[in-house]
């Protein structure tokens, strides 16, 4: 199995990665670079796909609320009326988890490929060489020039820039995605992962080779470029983050979106499309 | 249906938050390598030491940062460890402070720094010459061959006895080190991960000179005629004056140098990144030839009579005429040669990555023996009379008759 992965997937990365480099001057920091924002590029339609799915779901949210106060006691009711709903909205349920599936394997090479590639150990770089192919350019890049700006790619960044830029664009990424819950429940736990993920990262890249933290930041940068224009905007990052209370103290669900989540023509178009296929 | 697909919904949702994080997690937790190497890259910095004989006691590192004196026939006896009656001692070389950890919020915790040795040591009059590798650090350490100092406490203290270390100071390092320190008369040569190459008194340690190549170096340098030949990462091959360390030339290859240089004559061999084994001329660097294999010559090639025999990290064991690298024979071995091979009168000794000994006749490879030692090899072999003595990746020296096959003795030198 783990043969086969490394034939199919992760080879063929790690090699397009250390041939890249040669095209590149030698730069192994602008070849990550390079190759995150190809992959991210050839990537875009699934991208795009799973950003729409997402953020039509989004948009249905306050109806949901309604149906789970209307049947909330009746399961079964509450079930087929979601149903009914992402029907006559023409989404497809699955639509943003089979785009997110087929990409995993792919992010998981990248990541594996920079941390082959740089070899920190004589041990590593031996280990490498069971996994090149016969490619001049790739011959001619390895062993790879660690060095990028004042970064050393096989070494962790010791101060905190490279630190904040992973933390922070990672937490711009996952605000805009992240609608406020209603729930002072569902709040509390939306917040916490919105802050844990990006504090969770920031903490590795103090710890961990500073090539795959340049990798996250690249593709962090790349995510929210693709977000705001394929979403038509800064999303939730602009949208208050918690409901205010009403005057009884009880929070009040945020019924009507931001003017940038309301669903855009773009969205709108691909729900038509959808519908065919649901119908299906 | 309706619910199949409501479950689908719910799961959908949970896996845009989830998912992300579980999968990022995962793959740190079991692939990312922390500094001192490890995870989905490979292990971590361990050595691969080779054997130096100096009086019947062979000298090694082992894999966990210690020197050892072996003596063979206390290892034959199997003697408790170590047989001081015998010359036999152990010596941990202390892990420095390091220079910086792991870093969280609440402040930074030291970061473990192993030491490593890849070098095989090298003996000078009294003194045994250790390099090390500590992270992105290393230091040359000379330590007396025949009782290694200890302090009052019992703990080994190297710095007695003519003992020295280069540099001085417990916080001061040059670059790691990779390649083995070369002992020529009262010079001792080494190169560095700081692209140095450095000349060292081997009986003091002072600094005689030093040379800037400019590219990192894990190789050992060749020392002939009082000239010093080394090779950087930046695929440059540079001769040396041994006196002084000025350059008396140089040549640029088209990709980095893999193994370290051997000279043979008015030739120096070499492997390189690009698959290619080169011979180029000991006076001016000019190309002779070279030849392709399948993958990286890693292994420092073998000359002897007009012969090259070059371990291939493409399983094979290839043996070349030396003036015109036309091809004399080629065996093929179960996985890759890392290891550097070993003559012993007309048998040439190669060993696998994987612990598989080929004993081949040197004129025509035909194998004699194999015998299987069970764990990875790639620290160079040694032989002495009909004796082969193998340093495995489990921490075994196996003492292995060439005439039989039979593993004559073994001991672990990893030292509790």
């Amino acid at each position: 199995m783990a043969e086969l992965w490394n034939s199919i997937i992760l080879e063929p990365v790690l090699n397009s990665l250390i041939a890249l480099t040669t095209m590149v001057a030698g730069n192994f920091g602008v070849a990550i670079i390079v190759l995150t924002i190809v992959v991210r590029f050839a990537l875009y339609p699934l991208t795009v796909r799973q950003t729409r799915s997402t953020k039509a779901m989004q948009a249905l949210q306050p109806r949901m609320e309604e149906l789970k106060k209307k049947y909330g006691k009746n399961q079964q009711k509450l079930q087929q009326e979601t149903m009914k709903l992402y029907k006559e909205a023409g989404i497809n349920p699955l639509g943003c988890l089979w785009p997110m599936l087929i990409q995993l394997p792919i992010w998981i090479a990248l990541y594996q490929s920079i941390m082959q590639a740089l070899a920190s150990t004589p041990e590593n770089l031996l280990n490498l060489s069971q996994h090149l192919y016969s490619w001049a350019a790739v011959g001619q890049a390895v062993p790879l020039n660690e060095q990028f700006l004042w970064l050393r790619l096989s070494q962790p960044d010791r101060n905190l820039i490279l630190a904040i830029l992973v933390g922070g664009t990672m937490w711009v990424q996952q605000k805009m995605v992240t609608p406020p819950a209603t729930d002072p429940r569902q709040r509390s736990m939306t917040q916490m992962t919105t802050m844990m993920m990006p504090l969770m990262f920031g903490m590795f890249t103090l710890s961990f080779p500073s090539g795959l933290a340049l990798y996250w930041v690249v593709s962090n940068v790349i995510g929210i470029v693709i977000q705001y224009f394929v979403a038509g905007g800064w999303g939730y990052l602009r949208a208050p983050s918690a409901p205010k209370p009403g005057a009884d103290g009880k929070a009040v669900p945020v019924r009507k979106l931001p003017q940038s989540q309301q669903e855009s023509p773009t969205i709108k178009k691909a729900s038509k499309q959808k519908k065919g296929v649901f119908k299906r | 249906m309706v619910k199949l697909s409501f479950i689908s919904v719910k799961l959908s949702k949970a896996l845009l938050v989830l998912l992300p994080l579980a999968v990022l997690s995962l793959a740190a937790l079991s692939c990312v390598a922390p500094a001192s190497g490890g995870g989905c890259a490979g292990p971590g910095a361990q050595g691969w030491s080779g054997f130096a004989n100096y009086d019947g006691i062979l000298y090694l590192g082992s894999m966990n940062g210690e020197v050892l004196a072996l003596n063979p026939s206390a290892r034959s006896e199997r003697l408790i460890f170590p047989s001081e009656r015998d010359g036999e001692w152990v010596l941990r070389i202390k892990a420095p402070a390091p220079s910086g950890g792991m870093c969280g919020p609440l402040g930074c915790a030291p970061a473990a720094r192993p030491v490593a040795i890849y070098g095989t040591p090298a003996v000078a009059a009294d003194l045994v010459c250790v390099a090390t590798y500590v992270g992105d650090g290393g230091k040359v350490m000379a330590i007396n061959r025949s009782a290694p100092g200890y302090d009052e406490e019992g703990n080994p203290s190297w710095k007695k006895q003519g003992e020295w270390v280069y540099p001085r100071g417990q916080d001061s390092f040059i670059g790691a080190i990779v390649g083995s320190p070369v002992v020529l008369e009262d010079t001792l040569y080494v190169g560095s991960s700081d692209g140095k190459v450095y000349a060292l008194d081997a009986v003091y340690g002072d600094k005689r000179w030093e040379f800037d190549t400019g590219g990192k170096i894990w190789t050992s340098p060749a020392v002939e005629d009082g000239v010093v030949y080394i090779s950087n990462y930046e695929g440059r091959l540079y001769a040396l004056s041994g006196q002084d360390g000025s350059l008396l030339w140089e040549i640029e290859l088209p990709a980095a140098i893999a193994s370290s240089p051997v000279v043979s004559g008015d030739t120096v061999f070499f492997g390189t990144f690009d698959h290619y084994l080169y011979a180029v001329d000991s006076d001016d660097g000019k190309e002779k030839w070279r030849f392709e294999g399948g993958n990286w010559f890693w292994a420092t090639p073998v000359v002897k009579d007009n012969v090259v025999y070059a371990g291939c990290l493409d399983h094979s064991i290839y043996a070349l005429e030396a003036s015109t690298g036309r091809e004399l024979w080629q065996f093929v071995a179960d996985s890759p040669i890392v290891s550097t091979p070993v003559l012993l009168d007309s048998l040439l000794v190669a060993i696998s990555d994987s612990g598989e000994m080929y004993v081949l006749r040197a004129d025509s490879g035909v194998s004699e023996r194999t015998v299987s030692i069970g764990y990875s090899v790639m620290a160079p072999l040694y032989a002495e009379e009909d004796m082969v003595y193998v340093h495995a990746r489990d921490g075994g020296v196996y003492c292995i008759d060439v005439e039989t096959g039979v593993i004559a003795w073994e001991f672990s030198s990893v030292v509790d």
